[in-house]
This record gives C-alpha cells, structure tokens and sequence, in this order.
C-alpha cells in the first residue's frame, strides 16, 4: 500500500500504456498489473487516470477497443495499439530520452 | 425542479451517450472485481477486499466524467489557444510583424492583380457559343507572303455556298460612323457592318428586339441598326421603347431593331488588329468598343473581287477538324484562282478563333504571371529565413515546451498558426494593395486586349488566392518547423546563451539556403526586365523616319451623304477635295501653327497595299509583292520632316485634272528600280498611270519593330479617301494641347456635322504603338525590383545575425590585433559567397526561363551577353553593400564588452 511515491510525471502514462500494448492486446486491468509488474511495483497506476488516458489515446487513434471474453468467460474491453499509436510511441520514447539526459546533465551540473 | 428544456437536454444527452456509459460502466466494474480478487488472493476477507478496492479506485463518478472529457475531441479548444499565443508572440515582435506581412503583402498584392488579368482576359470562358469550334478565314497572298488578308465580298459568297465543312459562314466589317445626336456636338463612334449569319452563329441573343434576318442583308432593305447595351443606356437612358426608334449615322437614318449585350464585339477588334489591313476603328487606339451592328448587305455588285474589305468567320460542322476545313478552302481558293483573274496567287488561312483573340496577348501575361510566382517565391523564402531567424530566439522557449510535455504535433500546429496569421494579414494587405493597383494596372495596359475592362478582383480571383495563401502558410510554417524540431533539447537547456551551437550553424545554413534562392530569384527576374528593358531601348533608338515632336493629329470620316464618292468620276470629287483644302487653309491660319498636312492616314497607320506594275515591265510585276499607297498632300513631307531624296515633291498644280503624278520611297526604289532611274518612269494601279516624279526617305508606318516597307506617296487631290477617312497632320510651336480646341473649333466652321477624333500628339500615338512593349517592361522591371530588394533585405539580415554569432571571435580576433578592416572583409566575403552562388543559380534559372521572353524581345537576344553580365553585376553590388553595413556593425563594437558578454 505505500506505492504513492511511484507518482507519474505527467505525460509519461500514455507513453507506458502505449509501452504495454505493444506486445498484445489488454483490457484496462491487464495494463495496470503489467505495468507495476514491468516497474517491479515502484510505479502503480491510478485508476482514476488510466481510463482517462485510454480514451484520450483512442481519440487520438493510437490505440483501439474491442469487446471480447476473457478466458474466465467474462465480457471486457481489450484495448489494441494502432500503426500510428507505434510510430507516436517512439517518437516519445525518443523525446524521453532526450528529456531525461537534458534532465541528468542539469542535475549533473549543479552537483558540485 | 428541472425546467423541461434541461430535462430535454439531458434526455439527449443520455440518449447519445447511454452505450458509452454502459460501456464505462462495465469496464470499470470490471476492474474494481479484479482489484477485489486480487485484495482476496492477498488474504484479506471478502468485505474488507471490496471496501479497500473502492477506495482504491476512488470516485467512479469523477473518472467517467474525465474519461467523457478525454473522449471528447479537442481540436477547437487547442486551436484557439494556439491562435491566442500565436497573436501574443507576433504582437511581442512588432518589428518581425511588420516586416513579414509587409512582404507577404507585397508578394500577394503583386500575385492578385496580376492573377485577376490574367484570370479576366485568358481563363475566362469566351461570351460566345462553342468558340473553339469557330474558325477565322483569312485569305493569304503568296506574291506579298501575307497569311492575314481579309476577304473580297464575292469570295465570301462562294466560301458560304461550297464549304461542307463549315456548317456555317458569317462575315463582318469593322466601320466608323459620324452619329449626330439630337442635342451635343457629333460623335464618331466604331461599328459592325455584320451579315446576318454572325451575331447567331456566335450565340449572341438580344436584350430587347431581334438580330438580323436574311431579308435585313438585301439590298435596299430599310435601313436598321442593333445598339449595344452601354449605347442603349447612354443615348436612351435604357428606355424599353427604343425599338423603332431612329439614330443617324453618317446621315442616313436607321432605325433601331434591337440592343445586344455590349460582349457581342468580343473578338472583333482582335480579328481587325491581326489583319494584313482594312483594320478600320483597330488602328484608332483604345477607344474601340462597337457600339452599333448595321447589316453588312454583301453585294458583289458594289465590292467586286478586287477589294478585300470584310472578315470570314465559320463554325466547324460537327466532326470536322481545323485541318480539314483548312484543306477544303485550300480546295475552294484554288478554283477561284483558275477562274478568276483577281485571285492570282490567293489561298486561305483557317485559324481558331481563340488563336485570333489570345494569342497576341497569352505570351506577355503569361510572363507576368511566370514573374509574378516567382516574386511570391522570394517573399516566401525571405519570410521562412525570418521566421527560422527567429526561432533562434525561441529556441529556449521551445525546449521548454517539449520539456512541459508539448508533443511535436501541437509544436508544428503552433507554427502553423503562427504562419497562417502572418498570412492572414499578408493577404488582406495584399488584397488591399491589389484592389488599389488593379484600376492603374488596367490603365496602364494596352490598347487591345480582349475584356480588359471586366478584369476585377471577384471571387474567382479571390478563391485562387486564398488556396496559395494556405500554400504560402504552409510553405512558412513548416520550414521552421523542422528546423525547431531538430533542436538538441539537451545543448538549448545548458547553454547560457544562443552563441555558437552546432543548432546556431545548423540554422544559419538554412537561412544562407534561402537567402541564396532569393538571390537566384532576383537575379532571374532582373535578367528578364533586363532584356525587356533593353528591348525597349532598341525600340525607342529607332528613327520612325517621320518627325513627332511639334506634331498633333486629328481625324475625320467624310459621310458619303454630303461628301459624294461617285467612282465614275474618281479621282474628282469636288466636295472632299474641298473640304480638305478649305481644312488645311484654315488651320494654316491658326497661331503657332507652322504646317499643315492632310493624310489618308498618319504615320503610323498601315493603311492599306496594292498590287501595281511598272509600265514596260508588266511581265514582273506577276510575283511583286503589293506596295502601300500612301495619299498626302503637299504639306505632308514639311510636316513630318520626311526628306526629299531626289526629284521633287508635290505642288498645288498636281490636282484631279492635272496628270496623275507619284513619289515613291527610297525602299521601292531599292526594291523595284534597282540599276535604274524611277524618275520619269510610270507606275500603274486603279487603272490610271502615274509618273514618278521625286523620292523621299523612308517611314516605318508598319511601326517601329518593322521594317519600313516598299510604298508610293500619290496627291490626295488625285487619289481621295474611298472610305472618307481623312486624317490632319499640324505641326506647331509651344503647347500643343491648346491647339486640338482650335483644330475642333476649324473643322465645327467646316461642317458641324462631323466628329473630330484620335486627336493627340503624335509623340503619343508613337508611345501607344510601344504600348505593350512598354507594360510588359515596366511591370517584369516592378517585380525584379521588388525580388531585389527582397533579396537585400535577406542578406543584411543572414549577415546581421552571423555578426551577432561572430561577435566574441571577431572580438577576440581585434582584441589579438586583428584590423577592423580584416574584420569587415571576412564578413564581406561571406555575404559575397551567398551572393556568388545565388548568381550562378540564377543566371542558370534565367539561360533556362528567358527563351519564354523570346516572342517579346526586339533587337536583344534571349541570351544577350551583355544584359547576363550587367544584371548580375548589379544584384552582385547591392549584396556587397547590404553585408557591408553588418559588417562595419561587427567592428563597431567595443571587442572587450562583447568579450564579456560572452
């Protein structure tokens, strides 16, 4: 229960959900679990965002829902990255990279 | 308590959005019955695992509202914030704004009006019913190699009653009549001798009455008239009841039938000015809207095969090609010429009707639009250069963005916004400047282009420009754009400053980039206007071989009704030949006046030819060309200062009794007297023999890019006006405008009958006939300069940055010793490198576009050395001097204070 300090940077969430979708289609949970098992659960996603999140993705067309049958037998809505969801996906990884050494050489720098 | 309309709206509401909630629904149960299962699977109990996992997930109700928000598409609600940084940034850099929209302005401005002739004049659709499917038949003459001749009036009528392939044949006569109106002075006004086929075959319906009919064409048919539409408001103020009504022209009386709508000219005057002669109202200048159609009654009785006075115009039939219908009159002609002793040497010459109309003007203004694009071009890139300059500045700002997490689209659709608002205002400005310019445009333009008067800024025009301003936003954004994009986020956020990064050189290349295209640009459009402007010179450095200076013309139409032309008494028509005598006289006897001419045409009237033989050599004449005939009187050659080369030139005696006498020029005797002396040896035409009694010199009457052709000078006593024309030559001292009241005032004395017209300086007429020499050049000349100085600006300010850039090594380099004139040379040297590849691009650009220039050069070829040297040197010079001042900037500074600003 002390996850709270795995607190997202904004704007890196639809960037994560992005990251797990890349492998296979998941519904909302399956996200949730695979990211804070990718994170050995130092990040924990907020439910109250990710939803949130996911519709902004499908508006913006990188990602698409289905409904389909889990194999307990249970109706839930399975979300798939698009072609263009792949391409925005690296484009982002590429600016994170940027971002965070920008970010590191400040840190560095100021570090006497 | 909910009022019914809010019940309503969220019924809607609901009724729309009831799947999706559904949908949200579920799923967030869903993952709330995962969370509780997996609470289980930790140990807690099955209450305990469902409480935690509520609070867990927190308020459903506020996720579904935000998930509802995210779903919602956005693009307004960011646009409108782009569009209000947008307005903030631009506002922020007043200097930048100004600048930029300016430009935009310029280059739109220039585009619009240009494009609204062009649009106006050539895109347009034709008034008239299919015509490309209408032919113009010209008449050509192998002896004097002309292919525009018009046709005899029998020609015609064979040409109607044997082709197949025209499944119609109209034909028209350009006329200039004396309309005496009921109150004010007398009007010369330029009409359509039209057979009744005409106005039909070109689809031309009346406004009020009919058209023609085939009993109209007969004749001694009563005479009736057509009115255009301008006509019917100005004489009759648009009464309905002007049918039946009378005018008079040339004295006769005719009544009016019908009004057609002014377009029903369209193409007529084109046709006129294309011919080898019989131009009629095309050789008066500007002033040539018809006005009046009578029926043109072809009576081959009247007008025998000899006389070519009308124009042939068919409609294909359908099926038939131009080719066919060319070798079908080829056919027709050349029966003619078997049977008929007056058509030797005649064939016919079919051509579109479009070819007739835009053809003369199509090369010129494609030019101008050809220039115009690429000034648009230079704008462009002088914006682009401006706007990359000034994400230097804003590079920081940009990082920072990134940082905050703007995404690369929202950065292009920011850019974007900011281009498509300095577009926005370029082209209102543009819009504005072009509605200003567009009336002097107009003025400025030629005698003789088709519905120049209908040229206007509509919303044709308007709509092509709106989709190249979207062009030119996009152009302007996106190339900053991209440059933004390949910011190094990590070097912008370290640096203190914007000195020096490899971003910093990697930005000052592409600026050098455009700097250089606009310098091609300018060099291109400078080599053009070069050439034009040469050829103009060339133009004006031509001798007419007739002296304008001190000379003012006036014209005048004799009606036949109190000026009667019998040809059984020709040449002795007492009536003109007074007329003319009693004009000369009068004017002689006007102060400051100190000659007086009567002409049948002025100089620079082609008038008309005819064939003739010298007496004793009529076996050569067979394969002579025609030879103009000129008709003056005596004091036509003091008036004029054409000299007098041998012989003598006419006197009082040479009158209708006396024996016929001639002059010829220096060219026929070249031509036709080569080894022999024309003094005293007899030339024949119009059935009479005329003794040669003088030569006189050369005048270009074809105009100045003509050579001035083989013709003979007989006395107007001898050889009256067939038609009536009659033009007055004064050549006088001080103001020559003061004199045309008093010419009008002479000839109202005369007969207050006729109307006076064409009356200017002869000077004027002579820069008329370089009209369109003179429109092209000036304009090409306009948008070079305007490239130019785009140009400029550009290097000074690529230049302007690089010494900024420079500045802590220039400082460093001085503060070593370095001299300011070093300082100053290396940053010459870099805007004369720019310079030097925007020259080679250029001059490559221009050996490419200037043989599109060709049809409009005279004397200069399209690849002139001189003009490809000369203009570069120029635009060479003005970047030199626009990378000096930067540069006397770079040293300026105090090294030190640069050395710590660093």
């Amino acid at each position: 229960m002390s996850k709270e300090s795995g607190d997202l940077i904004p704007g890196t969430l639809d960037m994560l959900v992005l990251k797990a979708l890349q492998l296979e289609p998941m519904h909302g949970w399956g996200i949730t679990e695979r990211i804070e098992q990718w994170s050995k659960n130092v990040l924990s996603i907020n439910q109250g965002s990710l939803y949130p999140s996911l519709y902004r993705l499908q508006r913006q067309g990188w990602i698409t829902s289905e409904w389909q049958v889990t194999e307990n037998g249970r109706r839930a809505r399975y979300y798939q990255i698009t072609r263009a969801g792949k391409k925005q996906l690296t484009e982002e990884q590429r600016n994170w990279k940027r971002l965070s050494q920008a970010v590191d050489g400040i840190l560095e720098m100021t570090a006497p | 308590m909910d009022s019914p309309r809010e019940i309503w709206s969220r019924l809607r509401l609901w009724l729309r959005s009831n799947e999706m909630e559904r949908d949200m629904d579920e799923e967030m149960r869903f993952h709330i019955e995962k969370l509780i299962e997996r609470n289980v699977r930790e140990g807690m109990s099955p209450a305990e695992a469902r409480r935690t996992a509520l609070v867990r997930f927190g308020g459903v109700e506020r996720f579904k509202e935000e998930s509802r928000r995210e779903s919602r598409p956005r693009l307004l609600e960011e646009l409108l914030q782009d569009l209000r940084y947008g307005i903030r940034a631009l506002r922020r850099n007043p200097g930048f704004t100004l600048v930029a929209v300016l430009t935009l302005g310029l280059g739109i401005g220039a585009n619009a009006a240009i494009f609204s002739v062009v649009d106006g004049v050539l895109l347009r659709p034709v008034p008239l019913e299919n015509a490309d499917r209408l032919m113009v038949v010209w008449e050509t003459d192998r002896n004097t190699g002309t292919t525009r001749e018009p046709a005899s009036v029998p020609d015609f009528l064979d040409f109607r009653g044997l082709s197949r392939r025209f499944e119609q044949v109209a034909a028209f006569q350009g006329l200039e009549l004396n309309l005496v109106p009921l109150e004010g002075e007398p009007r010369r006004l330029a009409a359509l001798a039209v057979s009744h086929e005409l106005l039909p075959m070109a689809g031309i319906r009346p406004l009020l009455g009919r058209t023609f009919l085939p009993a109209d064409d007969e004749t001694g048919a009563p005479g009736v008239a057509l009115i255009g539409e301008s006509f019917w408001q100005k004489q009759f103020a648009s009464d309905p009841g002007v049918l039946g009504r009378a005018i008079r022209l040339d004295d006769l009386p005719y009544t009016v039938i019908g009004v057609v709508p002014d377009s029903a000219d369209f193409g007529t005057l084109q046709i006129l000015s294309a011919a080898d002669y019989s131009r009629a109202f095309a050789d008066r200048g500007r002033a040539a809207r018809v006005e009046v159609w009578v029926p043109l009654r072809p009576d081959p009785e009247t007008l025998p095969r000899a006389t070519h006075p009308i124009f042939v115009l068919g409609r294909l039939a359908p099926g038939a090609t131009p080719e066919q219908a060319q070798q079908e009159m080829t056919a027709v002609m050349a029966d003619l010429e078997k049977t008929y002793p007056e058509n030797t040497a005649r064939g016919a010459f079919i051509e579109p009707f479009p070819e007739v109309v835009f053809g003369p003007v199509r090369p010129a203004l494609l030019v101008l639009l050809g220039a115009v694009a690429l000034v648009l071009l230079a704008a462009c890139a002088n914006i682009a250069s401006l706007l990359v300059a000034r994400g230097a500045v804003r590079q920081r700002e940009v990082a920072v963005r990134t940082v905050l997490g703007a995404g690369w689209r929202r950065l292009l659709r920011q850019f974007l916004v900011e281009s498509a608002l300095l577009t926005a205002a370029g082209v209102a400005l543009g819009l504005v400047l072009a509605s200003l310019t567009l009336d002097l445009l107009v003025a400025m333009a030629p005698g003789g282009i088709p519905r120049l008067s209908e040229v206007g800024l509509d919303g044709r025009v308007l709509s092509v420009m709106l989709a190249v301003s979207v062009l030119v936003a996009l152009t302007v954004g996106l190339i900053p754009a991209f440059q933004a994009r390949k910011t190094d986020l990590q070097a912008t956020l370290k640096e203190e400053s914007g000195h020096g990064s490899t971003t910093d050189r990697q930005r000052s290349r592409l600026r050098s980039v455009l700097v250089v295209a606009e310098l091609a640009l300018a060099v291109v459009l400078s080599v053009g206007a070069g050439l034009l402007l040469k050829s103009f010179w060339r133009l004006q450095q031509i001798d007419p071989g007739f002296r304008t200076e001190g000379v003012v013309k006036a014209e005048v139409q004799l009606p036949a009704s109190r000026y009667p032309r019998s040809f059984a008494t020709w040449p002795d028509w007492p009536e003109q030949q007074g007329f003319n005598d009693r004009l000369v006289e009068r004017v002689r006897a006007l102060p400051g006046v100190e000659s007086v001419a009567m002409a049948g045409n002025h100089p620079l009237d082609a008038g008309f030819t005819n064939s003739f033989s010298i007496v004793g050599r009529e076996d050569e004449a067979r394969d002579w060309p025609e030879i103009a005939i000129r008709r003056v009187s005596a004091g036509y050659f003091p008036t004029l200062g054409v000299q007098l080369v041998r012989g003598r030139l006419f006197q009082d005696g040479d009158g209708a009794k006396a024996p016929p006498v001639l002059l010829i020029n220096k060219e026929a005797a070249r031509r036709f007297f080569q080894g022999r002396d024309p003094l005293g040896q007899k030339i024949s035409y119009w059935r009479t023999e005329w003794t040669i009694v003088g030569i006189v010199s050369n005048e270009r009457f074809l105009g100045l890019g003509e050579a001035p052709p083989a013709a003979v000078y007989s006395p107007l006593a001898q050889a009256p006006s067939m038609n009536g024309s009659g033009c007055l030559l004064v050549r006088g001292r001080g103001d020559l405008a003061a004199l045309i009241p008093e010419i009008r005032g002479a000839v109202r004395e005369l007969d207050p009958g006729l109307a006076v017209f064409g009356e200017e300086p002869l000077a004027t007429t002579l820069a008329e006939s370089m009209g369109q020499q003179r429109f092209t050049m000036l304009l090409l000349a306009a948008f070079a300069g305007l490239a130019l100085v785009l140009a400029v600006v550009g290097v000074y300010g690529v230049l302007s940055f690089v010494v900024v850039q420079r500045a802590p090594e220039m400082g460093i380099r001085m503060a070593l010793g370095a001299t300011q004139r070093y300082v100053v040379r290396q940053v010459v040297w870099q805007g004369a490198r720019l310079a030097l590849v925007g020259l080679a691009l250029g001059l490559a650009g221009a050996f490419v576009l200037t043989r599109f220039l060709s049809g409009l050069l005279f004397g200069v070829g399209a690849t002139d050395p001189v003009t490809f040297l000369a203009v570069p040197g120029l635009v060479l010079l003005a970047a030199l001097l626009a990378s000096w001042v930067p540069a006397q900037r770079a040293t300026a500074a105090d090294p030190m204070s640069i050395l710590r600003a660093s």
